[in-house]
């Protein structure tokens, strides 16, 4: 592969990003608080895992998109804030809890910011 | 027009794989706390950026040299490589000061077994609540591990039970192997990891069959003890705000209870199942010896 080519793909690259931060800083100026600190805590405690493929993991954990949009969760049960709330407190299955880790306030947050994601 | 479409194609195929096999490089910096027997650097590090909080981790340099040349206290940089697979690793290490040498608390322990001593013997809760001990599993190959169950660290403790999940499956299908090992998985965490919660979290790696936890236990101690085995096993492991940063690694005890082997960062699913496959094999063998020398 040329120099060249490596270069164009980066140029690529980088505009692609450039142009992905201008568009989330744009929607960001409409949004809530607790929205947007739930982004920051999604990102710190969960975008490892749930934004990520391939893992070297038993089970791959399922992506949110549209989380709230279906009825049913990736588990199955009720797409219900209380749900949620519990899986992210509780873990299920392989999915590790957050008790004691995250406040009541970090829960809402991260709650308010998954009903967003579509 | 078409073959150059198809080269075009195939360029950026090329280029697309090539990026997805390379490790990827986060910069690290932070102060050495220690140095293990092993060679790994203890570091308390700042923040990594997209990766990891701060946190006090160990770390293996790429350069084996490294270790003799970095002390504790020294203030480091580094490339922190970590590949697909959850295996990491320190590149280009470089000592930006060493005014604070004598200043660091030691971090690790000073005694840790070698190959060919016997592990404590110290009492451990299972996740069905039963008080064991690692003279129960005499008899039987003995693969350890450390984690904790609320680590959200794909990479660390989700990738460590994975692995073993995958030895035990198959070490399940040969039972020849299955009757002569035995897989351990012990918590750094033993005020959250109950019974109960080990037994959900054991269930959730054994695809919900009870019958798996009696080849594969997941245990916790006191404090106390679990200090004993730390100290025994050279694990590291630091508390901090409910998040647990600690080394990741794996024992393997002969069926006598003696160690046989280390495993501090870099292994394989496939490594550790052939080592314990090996270890159960070869005690088979000088035990068949022995009886057949007593006739």
């Amino acid at each position: 592969m040329s120099d060249g080519f490596g270069r164009a793909c980066l140029a690529c690259c980088l505009t692609a990003a450039s142009f992905h931060l201008t568009g989330c800083s744009q929607i960001g100026l409409g949004r809530g608080a607790a929205e947007q600190r739930g982004e920051i805590l999604f990102d710190r405690h969960c975008a490892d895992c749930h934004d990520e493929s391939n893992l070297d993991l038993k089970k791959q954990p399922p992506k949110l998109k549209g989380l709230f949009r279906s009825k049913l969760l990736p588990s199955g049960s009720p797409a219900t804030d209380e749900q949620v709330r519990n899986t992210i407190i509780n873990g299920r299955g392989t999915m590790p809890a957050f008790d004691q880790r995250l406040r009541e306030q970090d829960v809402d947050d991260l709650v308010t910011y998954l009903h967003t994601l579509r | 027009m078409c073959l150059f479409l198809a080269a075009l194609t195939a360029a950026v195929l090329a280029f697309t794989s090539a990026c997805v096999a390379k490790p990827r490089q986060y910069s690290l910096k932070g102060q050495v706390m220690d140095i293990s027997m092993t060679g790994e650097l203890i570091v308390k590090h700042d923040d990594i950026p997209g990766f990891m909080p701060a946190m006090t981790m160990p770390y293996k340099p790429r350069d084996p040299g490294v270790s003799q040349q970095v002390r504790p206290g020294d203030l480091i940089a580094a490339n922190l490589m970590v590949a697909k697979n959850g295996n990491y690793w320190l590149e280009d290490v470089r000592i930006t000061d060493q005014s604070g040498r004598t200043a660091a608390r030691s971090a690790v322990v000073t005694h840790t077994l070698r190959v060919g001593e016997r592990a404590p013997d110290l009492p451990l809760i299972n996740q069905d609540g039963k008080t064991i001990h690692l003279s129960d599993f005499r008899g039987k190959a003995l693969l350890i591990t450390f984690i904790y169950t609320r680590c959200p660290m794909p990479a660390f403790c989700p990738r460590l039970s994975s692995q073993f999940a995958k030895i035990h499956e198959h070490l399940a299908k040969t039972p020849a192997d299955c009757d002569k090992t035995h897989l351990l998985t012990i918590s750094f965490d033993p005020k959250y990891d109950t019974a109960p919660v080990l037994r959900r979290y054991g269930l959730a790696y054994l695809d919900n069959d009870a019958s798996g936890f009696s080849h594969w236990d997941f245990a916790s101690t006191n404090a106390a003890d679990l200090r004993k085995l730390a100290e025994a096993f050279g694990l590291t492991y630091i508390e901090e705000d409910n998040q647990i940063s600690h080394s990741m690694d794996i024992v393997l005890l002969t069926p006598d209870g003696l160690v046989a082997q280390y495993w501090p960062t870099a292994w394989t699913a496939t490594e550790l199942e052939e080592a314990l496959r090996q270890e159960a094999r070869s005690a088979s063998v000088a035990t068949a010896k022995a009886a057949g020398m007593k006739r």
